[in-house]
């Protein structure tokens, strides 16, 4: 079937059956879902919304599909095959794309050096393992169940501000297991994921841990190396 | 062996071979031994944000080494220059010499004789 032709089965069918009620009963709910997370300012309402909104356009998807009368349609197929393949690379990352980056960075386990980073660590999350690497510049990233840290970090920061810098990985850590299935949602509607919202929620809790001071002490450090003093 | 892929015949001084920031913390590890990072941003007067990024491509290239070390719960870095600065004037000369030779061949050994009488 031609690409025309398959657009206008999609019309025809979606007309002939039960679901343009529903369908557009959904579609309102996402985009009040939508319009929700547009306005409000609490980072943690903004992504339940956000995510719900996600997952109704999902349903929305999965509601054309059933109702298509029309046989072997290959935009269907495509996008089965699309969500198969998406999938199966978002959900395979994380499990090996912290291994790849210890062995890029040469990253040691932090507890050669001194001790209590991961322990402070191993009070808020209980699988993530803390490393430092090679490398002046301060720097602190998470990825799956691993937390890396610059020697350059450790040099330039104080204990409250390295705890600070911990606090914001180890949340990220803790919802890394739930970070997939976002983005998997957002790859089957098409509509873009926002991160910063997590950055802001990572932030919120360092801040419950350590206190704003020492947040905003390490955040004016970032800054300093960034050259925006 | 260092890594030297850039020269700019029209800068000033070492700055033929290294960057304004390299070439500057490289003469201030060429006046003292390991030097942590932030004396080395004070001596040379150069943001700490730049001489971290410099530094770490400076060991990268083999010009500097550092050691990690720990004192009283602290963690930081001791920085060497990893050639004097007459190994270093050596290491260079040696290997534009042998570009010179390598592109030129005998016109450019002719060419060195000049230099003996200097």
């Amino acid at each position: 079937m031609s690409l025309v032709n398959e657009i206008i089965c999609y019309g025809t069918c979606i007309k002939a059956s039960s679901i343009v009620i529903p369908m557009a009963i959904f579609l309102g709910l996402a985009a009040i879902l939508f319009a929700g997370f547009t306005i409000s300012r609490s980072e943690k309402y903004r992504l339940v919304s956000f995510s719900s909104a996600q997952s109704i356009m999902v349903l929305v998807f999965v509601m054309v599909f059933v109702a298509m009368k029309c046989s072997r349609m290959f935009t269907i197929n495509a996008y089965i095959l699309y969500v198969l393949l998406s999938g199966l690379i978002i959900f395979l990352i994380p499990r090996f794309f912290d291994r790849l980056l210890v062995r890029k960075l040469n990253a040691e386990p932090i507890s050669e050096l001194i001790t209590w980073p991961q322990d402070f660590v191993n009070n808020l999350v209980h699988t993530a393992k803390v490393y430092y690497f090679d490398s002046a510049y301060p720097k602190a990233m998470a990825s799956g169940n691993s937390i890396f840290i610059s020697v350059g970090m450790l040099e330039s920061f104080d204990d409250d501000e390295l705890k600070a810098v911990l606090a914001h990985e180890a949340w990220h850590v803790r919802h890394n297991k739930k970070t997939p299935f976002l983005r998997q949602l957002s790859y089957m509607t098409f509509i873009p994921h926002h991160e910063d919202g997590l950055e802001a929620m990572a932030d919120a809790f360092a801040s419950k841990i350590v206190g704003t001071a020492a947040l905003s002490s390490a955040h004016s450090k970032f800054m300093q190396f960034n050259g925006k003093v | 062996m260092v890594k030297l892929n850039r020269i700019n015949l029209s800068n000033d001084g070492l700055t033929k071979f290294l960057s304004p920031i390299e070439s500057t913390i490289m003469t201030t590890l060429w006046e003292q031994d390991d030097l942590m990072t932030v004396d080395i941003s004070e001596k040379t007067d150069i943001p700490i944000s730049s001489v971290a990024g410099t530094l770490d491509r400076l060991v990268k290239s083999g010009y500097a080494h550092r050691q990690i070390e720990k004192e009283g719960g602290r963690v930081r870095y001791k920085y060497t220059a990893t050639f004097s600065h007459d190994e270093m004037a050596a290491e260079i000369t040696t290997r534009v010499l042998d570009s010179l030779v390598d592109t030129f061949g005998s016109m450019a050994i002719e060419n060195f004789g000049k230099y003996k009488s200097k």
